[in-house]
């Protein structure tokens, strides 16, 4: 059995699907750091704010100076440029350059988390691992990888796509049609499919469609009869959520990355048709033993497909308390809002202040703390840290937090009386969020 | 191909066994256009033009007493400083579009009614003044509050320090300075920007509902936040009151136009305009949607804890004074505005799915 799996996995195998894919992708990550930069969003996220939210383990990651940032944002296309046409040592540059900007610049605030940029970091991730043996100038049909080294990213597409779906199998979003309800008929004014989001069947169709799109769709990649209507239903789906939803160049990412499932000629036709050159020479394929890569695949995986799931070892309603909600493929799954006010007392004179949230973080970070209790828990540490230097004697910070959920009235949050510096982000269950 | 069948084929049932009235039995879709041609027309535009007006018949009161300096011109230039601060009150919602900030240009009300004013920078800009620098502490409507209204309410004070040639000069540098920019905001939107306004009917970022609603609450939050919560001295870092931070300081008129400016923002909410005039507004745009109803109870139910807390402050002793001598009588306008926040803040934009930021990806 063991050799059985050994010997597919080292299958020799065209090399075009992977030849394109980093054509592909990096072509993507070279347009969306050029569009981060315009966009001014290097300036606004990693440079102006007074606070970061940083991640559990990585608290010591901090911005560049402004030089440094916009450095690092450089090194990132050219990077990317490097994961689209080099091989050899020069590839295997890039791609570790590319892992290390991307996920650095992602690591600086959590604020900004999302999952299409978890998703791009384990691509970069595993494409330090595809074989630099390959290249787009050279014979294409002649080209041949491990089929380990193009399963990983189909399962890797496969395992963000099917957890969205069965994520999307709970009450709200199946039943009541939540958060589609809300978000459709705010998107009425669309040019010509718009005054159907304010029916009140649609949200109902779109959420059950979006549910099985999300948990089916690779199987109808995979079958070579269903491809071409799948890939349709691929760019449909995406167009509209990026119609719908501010999420940037994500819809161009995965109708980009998805045509990995396509054949092996489909992709040489398209190789040389966005880079129609003299093709004479050919590249000698190294020998090469893929046995430490695919044990770390397999580390990789095993992760990815438990990890998501560990949110069952936590009490309480996953969408308010959040815990294990990160990193499992929860994509556009809720609307969720919230309000936070935090009280620091002068243990000395026991004075109690209200603090003014603007005076330390932007919209986008104070919207996001107010419904993410790792995230108020850390802005409370950071205020007793702020006003101690003030001269505030060993403050205690608690926090009022109204959230509201699908549609739901607000409630709080967490305990408003709990001293909340005396409390720890870790793994373990937070005692003080409130019942939902 | 039976894959392809099977999916048209059950798309076709779908429609076919719903009748086509039952698809589209929903309520009319709520017409933002509507609603955002009643905010522009009937709330914005006359608010500024009357600001406008108002600025034209302050500035003749600043030329008549600085041409003539006596008590008669100066109270009568005070009173119609304290008239067109209360039209004020009705435009400081709306610092978007042609009022909002531009380059280096911040937004109209920081321009303009940027509060408490720095007594010493005035005194020091006499001799050089500029009124399109950073310092903006040191020009805009509060700055002609300073100018003209003595702390311990003495005219004699003020008509004494008018004998000076640079004052008169600033006073008037002032208010013209206050007349350009808001010309430029009338013109802005007798010009273009209304079109763009009304036809930038979506909810995303940028969107003109987007617009006006971050800055609706942007004017209610600096109630509490800035005129009521710094002056009481509500801020970790405050060890004590500090009552010269209320805004209006010298004229006391500050819970008069706090008032006012409650006023404008429940009238904001409604969609009426400050006769009274109702039209589509935000509660109308809450009632459509899911889960808004019963947000429209609570808000209506809050807000009447706020007006009643606000109204059972003394109006006859200025603001700085209760503050001073018996703060914990402002505390309750505190609490209820605050309990209040949630209902505008965060529970309204989620309702209506506006989104408030730039960035990608709310939700995700």
């Amino acid at each position: 059995m063991k050799e059985k799996l050994q010997a597919f996995l080292n299958t020799s195998i065209s090399a075009a699907p992977l030849i394109s894919f980093r054509l592909i992708f990096g072509a993507l990550m070279v347009f969306s750091t050029i569009r981060f930069m315009y966009l001014g969003w290097i300036e606004e996220h990693y440079f102006e704010p007074l606070f970061h939210f940083k991640y559990w383990g990585f608290e010591w990651v901090e911005p560049l100076s402004l030089v440094g940032l916009y450095f690092v944002h450089f090194l990132m296309i050219i990077s990317a440029l490097g994961v689209m046409f080099c091989s050899g040592v020069l590839f295997r540059i890039a791609t570790i350059l590319l892992f290390l900007t991307f996920t650095y610049t992602e690591l600086i605030d959590l604020t900004y988390y999302l999952n299409h940029y978890y998703f791009v970091s384990l691509i970069c991730f595993l494409l330090i691992f595809s074989p630099s043996d390959i290249s787009p100038f050279k014979i294409i049909s002649e080209q041949k990888v491990k089929r380990s080294t193009i399963l990983i990213l189909k399962i890797q597409i496969t395992i963000l796509y099917f957890y969205a779906g069965i994520a999307k199998i709970n009450y709200d979003w199946l039943i009541e049609a939540l958060p589609l309800k809300i978000w459709l008929p705010a998107h009425d004014n669309i040019p010509l499919i718009g005054s159907i989001f304010s029916w009140e069947f649609t949200p109902y169709l779109f959420s059950w469609i979006g549910m099985l799109f999300d948990t089916f769709i690779i199987l109808f990649l995979i079958n070579k009869k269903t491809r071409l209507w799948a890939y349709i239903a691929v760019i449909v789906f995406h167009t509209l959520n990026g119609l719908l939803f501010q999420i940037g160049v994500f819809p161009l990412v995965m109708i980009g990355i998805v045509p990995i499932f396509f054949s092996d000629k489909w992709h040489e036709r398209f190789i040389h048709f966005i880079l129609p050159i003299n093709r004479k020479k050919k590249f000698i394929t190294k020998k090469t033993n893929n046995g430490l890569v695919n044990i770390i695949f397999t580390f990789f995986l095993v992760f990815q497909i438990v990890f998501p799931w560990r949110y069952l070892l936590y009490s309480g309603d996953l969408f308010w308390t959040e815990e294990g909600y990160r990193f499992s493929w929860r994509v556009m799954l809720m609307e969720k809002a919230g309000t936070a006010f935090f009280y620091v007392k002068d243990t000395k004179t026991g004075r109690e202040g209200i603090v003014n949230n603007s005076e330390f973080l932007n919209r986008h970070q104070e919207k996001q703390m107010a419904m993410q209790p790792d995230m108020i828990l850390q802005y409370a540490h950071f205020l007793a840290d702020y006003y101690a230097e003030k001269g505030v004697y060993q403050p205690e910070v608690r926090a009022e937090v109204y959230v509201t959920l699908n549609a739901r009235p607000s409630k709080l949050l967490i305990d408003p009386s709990v001293n909340l510096v005396e409390e720890s982000d870790s793994f373990k269950e937070k005692s003080w969020i409130k019942d939902y | 191909m039976n894959y392809r069948f099977s999916l048209i084929l059950i798309s076709l049932l779908i429609f076919i066994s719903c009748d086509k009235e039952d698809i589209e039995k929903d309520t009319d879709p709520f017409d933002r256009s509507e609603m955002l041609n009643n905010y522009a027309n009937n709330i914005i535009i006359p608010a500024f033009n009357d600001l406008d007006n108002g600025i034209s018949e302050l500035k003749l009161s600043v030329e008549l007493f600085i041409g003539d300096v006596n008590e008669v011109n100066l109270v009568s230039l005070q009173e119609k400083w304290k008239e067109v601060y209360r039209l004020w009150q009705y435009t400081n919602a709306y610092n978007f579009g042609p009022a909002g900030a531009e380059g280096l240009s911040r937004g109209l009300s920081e321009e303009i009614a940027t509060f408490p004013v720095s007594s010493t920078k005035i005194e020091n800009a006499l001799s050089s003044p500029s009124f399109n620098d950073f310092n903006r502490d040191t020009r805009g409507f509060l700055t002609i509050e300073y100018l003209i209204f003595d702390i311990d309410g003495i005219n004699d004070n003020i008509i004494n320090a008018f004998s000076s040639q640079e004052r008169k000069d600033y006073l008037l540098g002032v208010v013209n300075n206050i007349e350009s920019r808001v010309d430029l905001v009338v013109s802005g939107w007798s010009g273009n920007y209304l079109n763009d306004f009304l036809s930038n009917n979506g909810t995303d970022a940028g969107s003109s509902v987007s617009l006006l609603y971050n800055e609706f609450v942007k004017s209610f939050e600096a109630v509490k936040n800035i005129k009521i919560e710094l002056p009481l001295g509500k801020r970790p870092g405050q060890v004590q009151i500090e009552p010269h931070l209320v805004e209006a300081y010298y004229s006391g008129i500050s819970l008069d136009v706090l008032g006012v400016q409650l006023e404008s923002i429940e009238n904001l909410w409604y969609g009426k305009n400050k006769e009274g005039v109702k039209g589509l507004g935000f509660i109308d745009y809450l009632n459509s949607v899911e889960g808004g109803e019963e947000l429209v109870a609570s808000t209506i139910d809050q807000w009447g804890k706020v007006k009643l807390a606000f109204n059972a402050i003394s109006k006859t002793i200025p603001l700085s004074n209760q503050i001073e001598n018996s703060p914990e009588l402002i505390e309750p306008l505190r609490v209820e505005l605050q309990k209040h926040t949630r209902f505008f803040k965060s529970d309204m934009s989620s309702r209506l799915g506006i989104s408030i930021t730039f960035s990608s990806g709310d939700g995700d």
